[in-house]
């Protein structure tokens, strides 16, 4: 069968978008000066077509007669260098499978087997005298990622008119024959030889169990009666998913033993996650009416209003992501919306957020990450872009941090938020079970290498056909078809359970559910494959994306085919929940697998760790000597032009963050619409007067001086966040998403060992004592430890670089009545200006401090006592509408905060320093700049003066000015001199520069 | 008074199907959410509708041009049917990828009522990226559309990446001369925007943001009505309802302008 290569283009006169934004990059990036790029895309059909059927799919499909040109010849576009980047073997093409559904529905037929459509771009280059190694800079590092990419570069010489670029066909070839093995354990040194031959990276500790289970005589006889022995790959392969880290948690159930070096205080942690997250939250749930579900399901539930839950959880996708940027970002995103389609009976997505911790962006030092944070922020930008907007689900939140610390490894965060009915045919939504006689069901994708030991598969070296499926490329289209056919499913009341396909597959999803039955019996052979040859344990742990496990009952199986049909979604029964009390699997008949159900979640060795703290002054820090400065004139703009203060207006636009038509609070307020907000509120219910707010925060520039303190004031920003726009405390729920560094001590790998693992337990206390104060039960939560990672240096040696211990904090709030929110630009000329709470000397870790290269000592602290009773305060002066603005003061300080709230009105505004409330902050850089807790700036009617004051009395709140008509930001220092005087349109202009011509 | 029937499209990526539901409900008509299958397998049958719309989203991911596989699969399984729709008197409306879909289907903007020619095209932005905001829009007062009869300046979201605008210079003469462009984007002040970013978001030739078929029974359009479905939508609600306060009034007593587009089809149909 001969292929067919189809090149398309956008008519010679029309502006071709994508190719100037690559000479824009080359220049920017690389200083190298490309005169014009042209792209071209181009259709590899491996089908057997008649001379009629393709001029048909040309014309229908792939031309648009009005802007494109296309051949089945080479384009005769004008190049100097013409680079073609394509797919490696395996990798999800997204264009090619709709261009077969496409070609399908034309034609009215169904590609034959080992038929296939690959996608690929060519990109016609002009420019003078250039290279071919900057052409290959230019695909290596601008179009293409050689992890799941290919390339092949032509100069105009080497280039043949009639062959182009020849075809180039990325087909899995496996060639290989599935089979299972068995594995002796005849010992613990043999067993530990095979998990490391094999990836399987068992604890060490878990071997001498694992064995003794094997070794077992009842299990044995078990074994014996359906023709097993010693235990099959796709048993320990099995086994070492479900005790990993990642499936585990094994480091937040671990056995800390703390020790205070500076007071010989010694305390022993036994389980974080019991004492300081399960603990609180199920004390809060008793006293909140309104928490549902937590602690069990894929995600947490809430209650929205009598006939809604709300759902939320949040994930973190790193590893993947530092390695290809857009696929792992599209993957985390895509894939964190599968947890609430999978909470109870499943839940329809409402919103999802982002958060990015990646290496300075214009880093120039000599370590050489795989990818440059500028490219590695590009990437995970874009994935995240076509993740949410190709789900039909809304992306109004996210932050983006910069620090070196994520040069090692960046932190790609994703969370998600979705809607159920509280009832289901007179049942309660978030409840489901599996019982015996249910089937399996397998939804969604097809199954591939895709994922297989993640990370580690990477090193491997790629033949032409061997896949490279295991950096993944989410596919939101299909997820997008399987979450309406699911819901559709769910209101027929056709689902008994549903959980998703995330890390360990089937071997997860299946082993999980079936522990409610108390077994399952599976027939592997039942499981669609995206291609043959893989073998059985590869099928059970494979991490292919969009699939979800289902129950289904015997007497609706019909009924949930025939509407996944209707869907265009693929559902295969592939076995049956029993109560047998055993996990079995076989394969064409043969039992290959039978693991007791209580093996996992009995006996396994607790996971250890010594923990050894030093005050942060013990470890030699200390306030730097520094006078105050004379230009503060210069110094603000300096200070709101900085990476992590500045506008990041360009990645919110290209988020769609109105779809499902619920927008209220979006993420960029003010007369311009151009300032973040603090928080988003929605109103997932449309016809209801409710709303749903959130907001994130990240402060871990504070871990460098006490985790504890980064963690109480992380929780406290994200709960001001969310009071700034109309949410009450009395109904506040959070997330916690940890990602911290490797806390296993070792005197060569990891000296530091100890202290990183004090910080996590000093971090899940302050998590746990401000939880409780603040009544916020933690409806989900999840851990990423080993952000760490080896970088080349300039001899040829490496360095380990470890992120800042970080927690991303979330809430949401249910909000009664969502036309009573604020936002946090100042609205009207003559409006008073307050500062609500305390500001302290708390320059310690603060961007003041680290503009100067400084650390500090004195950290931001959180009085839960003090600032409640002044949050309530607030709350209901925003319910009766008392003030016109109200807005956080975060990352540095009153100085930046009061900027933003002039900026977002763009009126002026003058303030005297003398009039903050403050204790020892006798300095005008330490009022301006402290990044002091419990604080906001609000606006008021001056009408309201009185009513407004009232509310606060016996409470920090001080009028310190007023907003102007004109243009002028005005600031008085304490002595009564002005200290800042600058025009709004300055300030903007300062604070948008950096990313300003970024779209 | 006679139920006005409209069919909101679902499946294939498709994903303003809720909101545009709720929108059409709230502007006064009966609405289904129709799966593309049902309507193509005629388990639903057009003939119960006066309102057809092609919604927003990501048909079929969108991967070879916006809209391009979902107007193959209803030229070659229904293009009659819907053209009788059309002849019939009622009403389509395509949203963003809807009117992409419509455009490639060559429903819009059928000069010389020839339904079937792709005569115009939305490509890529000029941008060079997907874009979320808000855009002030000029009414054609001229324009035969019944989707926008009554309105002056009108506010609305755009979210795409392929909204531009793009035909041969007879082809925009001739849109213009009968009328057929019924929206342009424009400044603030409601003058045209004259191509200039972002007040044209995607660099559309003469600023067009919606065009309608010869009748005015068939439009199309970037911007979103259904996602400005509450007076809370608009992104200076909050300044407004302050201002408003001030002078002792409230907002929220009048319908948004995104409901009024939809409602003046309700009441299209209903007149008739």
């Amino acid at each position: 069968m001969m292929p067919h290569r189809l090149e398309i283009s956008l008519k010679p006169d029309l502006f071709d978008a994508e190719g100037d934004g690559i000479v824009k990059k080359a220049q920017v990036y690389f200083g190298i000066h490309l005169a014009r790029v042209r792209t071209i895309q181009v259709a590899t059909l491996d089908v057997d077509l008649s001379r009629v059927q393709l001029k048909a799919i040309q014309n229908e499909i792939f031309t648009n007669p009005v802007t494109q040109i296309s051949s089945f010849q080479p384009l005769p576009i004008a190049f100097d260098w013409s680079i073609w980047v394509g797919y490696r073997p395996g990798v999800k093409d997204n264009p090619g499978s709709t261009a077969v559904e496409a070609i399908e529905d034309l034609l009215g037929m169904k590609l034959g087997p080992g038929e296939s459509v690959y996608t690929s771009k060519r990109y016609c280059i002009q420019c003078a005298e250039r290279t071919l190694q900057d052409m290959d800079r230019i695909a290596g590092q601008l179009l293409a990622n050689d992890i799941i990419q290919q390339w092949k570069i032509f100069s105009r010489d080497s280039w043949d008119l009639e062959v182009g670029t020849g075809f180039i066909i990325p087909k899995v070839v496996l060639n290989h024959h599935p089979a299972v093995m068995t594995i002796p354990v005849d010992s613990d040194a043999s067993l530990k030889k095979i998990s490391d031959q094999r990836n399987l990276a068992l604890n060490p500790n878990d071997i001498p169990f694992i064995r003794s289970y094997f070794l077992s005589k009842e299990v044995q006889a078990a074994r014996a009666a359906v023709g097993l022995t010693e235990p099959t790959d796709i048993e320990l392969e099995y086994i070492s998913q479900a005790r990993s880290d990642h499936c585990n948690h094994n480091t937040f159930q671990g056995l800390f033993r703390y020790r205070d070096l500076s007071s010989g205080r010694e305390e022993v942690m036994d389980n974080l996650f019991e004492t300081c997250i399960k603990a609180p939250t199920l004390q809060l749930k008793e006293e909140h009416a309104w928490v549902v579900s937590v602690l069990w399901d894929n995600a947490g539930v809430g209650r929205f209003d009598q006939d809604h839950y709300y759902v939320i959880t949040g994930e973190t996708h790193n590893s993947p992501s530092n390695i290809e940027a857009y696929g792992g970002a599209i993957t985390g995103i895509v894939g964190v919306y599968r947890d609430p389609m999978g909470t109870g009976k499943g839940a329809g997505l409402v919103m999802g957020s982002y958060g990015f911790c990646v290496g300075p962006r214009d880093y120039q030092g000599e370590l050489t990450p795989r990818l440059h944070p500028r490219r590695l922020l590009d990437g995970v930008i874009e994935g995240v872009r076509d993740g949410g907007n190709k789900s039909g689900i809304p992306t109004p939140f996210g932050q983006v941090l910069f620090h070196p610390g994520y040069m090692g490894k960046c932190l790609v965060f994703v969370t998600a938020i979705g809607i159920m009915p509280s009832r289901l045919m007179g049942q309660a939504a978030d409840q489901k079970t599996t019982s015996a006689g249910d089937l399996v069901v397998m939804c969604g994708g097809r199954v591939g290498k895709d994922g297989i030991h993640g990370v580690t598969a990477a090193s491997e070296t790629f033949s032409e056909h061997t896949p490279a499926g295991h950096v993944q490329i989410g596919d939101p289209y299909t997820q997008k078809k399987m979450h309406d056919f699911l819901l559709a499913a769910r209101d027929r009341g056709l689902i008994q359970f549903i959980t998703d396909n995330g890390g360990g597959g089937l071997s997860s999803s299946i082993g999980e559910s079936a522990r409610f039955s108390n077994g399952c019996e599976i027939q592997l052979e039942k499981v669609p494959l995206k291609y043959e040859g893989l073998d059985q344990w590869e099928i059970w742990i494979s991490e292919s994306q969009e699939r979800m496990t289902l129950a289904v009952r015997p007497e609706h199986v019909a009924a949930f085919l025939e509407l996944s049909k209707k869907h265009a979604v693929e559902s295969t029964v592939v076995g049956r929940y029993t109560d047998s009390g055993k996990l079995q699997i076989t394969y064409q008949d043969k039992t290959c697998a039978l693991i007791h159900m209580d093996l996992l979640t009995s006996g396994f060795p607790q996971w250890e760790f010594e923990a050894e703290w030093q005050p942060p002054g013990r470890r030699g820090l200390f306030e730097p000597v520094l006078t105050e400065p004379r230009n503060y004139n210069d110094l603000l703009p300096d200070i709101l032009a900085r990476p992590n203060i500045c506008s990041k207006e360009w990645i919110c636009r290209q988020y769609d963050h109105e779809v499902q038509g619920s927008s209220v609070i979006k993420p960029l307020v003010g007369a311009s619409r151009d300032v973040h907000s603090d928080a988003v509120v929605i109103r997932p219910v449309l016809d209801s007067p409710k709303g749903l707010a959130f907001s994130q925060a990240l402060l871990p520039q504070y871990s460098q001086i006490d985790t504890y303190h980064m963690t109480s004031c992380t929780i406290d920003e994200a709960v001001r966040r969310l009071i700034a726009v109309g949410a009450r405390l009395d109904h506040m729920g959070g997330v916690d998403n940890f990602c911290w560094p490797d806390i296993q001590y070792h005197p060569v790998s990891n000296p530091d060992g100890k202290f990183k693992a004090a910080q996590l337990v000093r971090s899940c206390w302050a998590l746990r004592d401000i939880c409780l104060k603040y009544k916020i039960p933690l409806l989900s939560g999840k851990d990423s430890m080993y952000v760490d990672g080896h970088l080349p240096g300039p001899y040829g040696e490496t360095h380990k670089i470890s992120a800042l211990e970080t927690l991303q904090f979330s809430t949401t709030g249910v909000i009664e009545n969502l036309e009573k929110c604020t936002t946090l630009e100042s609205k009207l000329p003559g409006d008073l200006v307050y500062i609500l709470g305390t500001t302290r000397n708390e320059l310690g870790g603060s961007e003041y401090y680290e503009r100067f290269g400084h650390t500090g000592l004195n950290v931001p602290r959180v009085f839960p006592d003090q600032f409640i009773p002044l949050y309530q305060a607030l709350s209901r002066c925003i319910e009766q509408e008392l003030v016109a603005s109200a807005h956080g003061v975060y990352r540095g300080g009153i100085g930046v905060h009061l900027a933003m709230v002039a900026m977002g009105g763009n009126l002026g505004m003058k303030v005297h320093l003398k009039a903050v409330l403050g204790e020892q902050a006798d300095y005008n850089h330490v009022i301006l700049f402290s990044e002091s807790a419990g604080r906001f700036i609000v606006t008021v009617d001056p009408k309201k003066k009185k009513e407004f004051e009232n509310t606060f009395r016996g409470l920090p709140c001080a009028c310190i000015g007023e907003v102007r008509e004109n243009n002028e930001f005005t600031i008085e220092g304490i002595e009564g001199k002005i200290l800042i005087s600058i025009l709004i349109d300055e300030l903007k202009m300062a604070w948008k520069r950096p990313f300003g011509d970024l779209v | 008074m006679n139920p006005v029937n409209v069919l909101v499209l679902t499946g294939y990526g498709l994903n303003c199907d809720h909101e545009t539901a709720y929108g059409f409900q709230v502007a006064g008509g009966v609405v289904s959410r129709v799966h593309i299958n049902e309507l193509i397998d005629g388990e639903v049958g057009l003939d119960d509708f006066q309102i057809m719309v092609f919604g927003g989203g990501f048909s079929w991911a969108d991967d070879h041009g916006a809209g391009v596989i979902q107007a193959v699969r209803f030229k070659t399984t229904m293009g009659d049917k819907i053209l009788e729709f059309i002849d019939r008197g009622n009403l389509i409306l395509g949203i963003c990828n809807g009117f992409q879909t419509l455009v490639n289907m060559g429903l819009l903007p059928a000069l010389d009522l020839d339904y079937r020619r792709r005569s115009v095209a939305l490509t890529y932005n000029d941008c060079g990226n997907f874009r979320d905001d808000w855009v002030t829009l000029k009414i054609n007062p001229a324009s035969p559309c019944v989707f926008i009869k009554g309105m002056g300046r009108v506010e609305l979201p755009i979210r795409h990446g392929e909204g531009k605008f793009y035909t041969d210079g007879p082809t925009v003469e001739k849109l213009a001369q009968n009328n057929q462009i019924a929206l342009q984007y424009a400044l603030p002040d409601g003058r045209l925007a004259g191509g200039r970013f972002p007040f044209n978001p995607n660099g559309s030739i003469n600023d067009i943001a919606g065009i309608c078929d010869p009748t005015g029974r068939v439009f199309g359009l970037m911007p979103h009505p259904e996602a400005f479905n509450h007076w809370t939508n608009h992104p200076d609600w909050t300044r407004l309802r302050e201002t408003r306060l001030r002078q002792g009034g409230r907002m929220g007593s009048e319908l948004t302008w995104g409901i009024k587009i939809l409602k003046n089809a309700v009441d299209f149909i209903r007149a008739q």
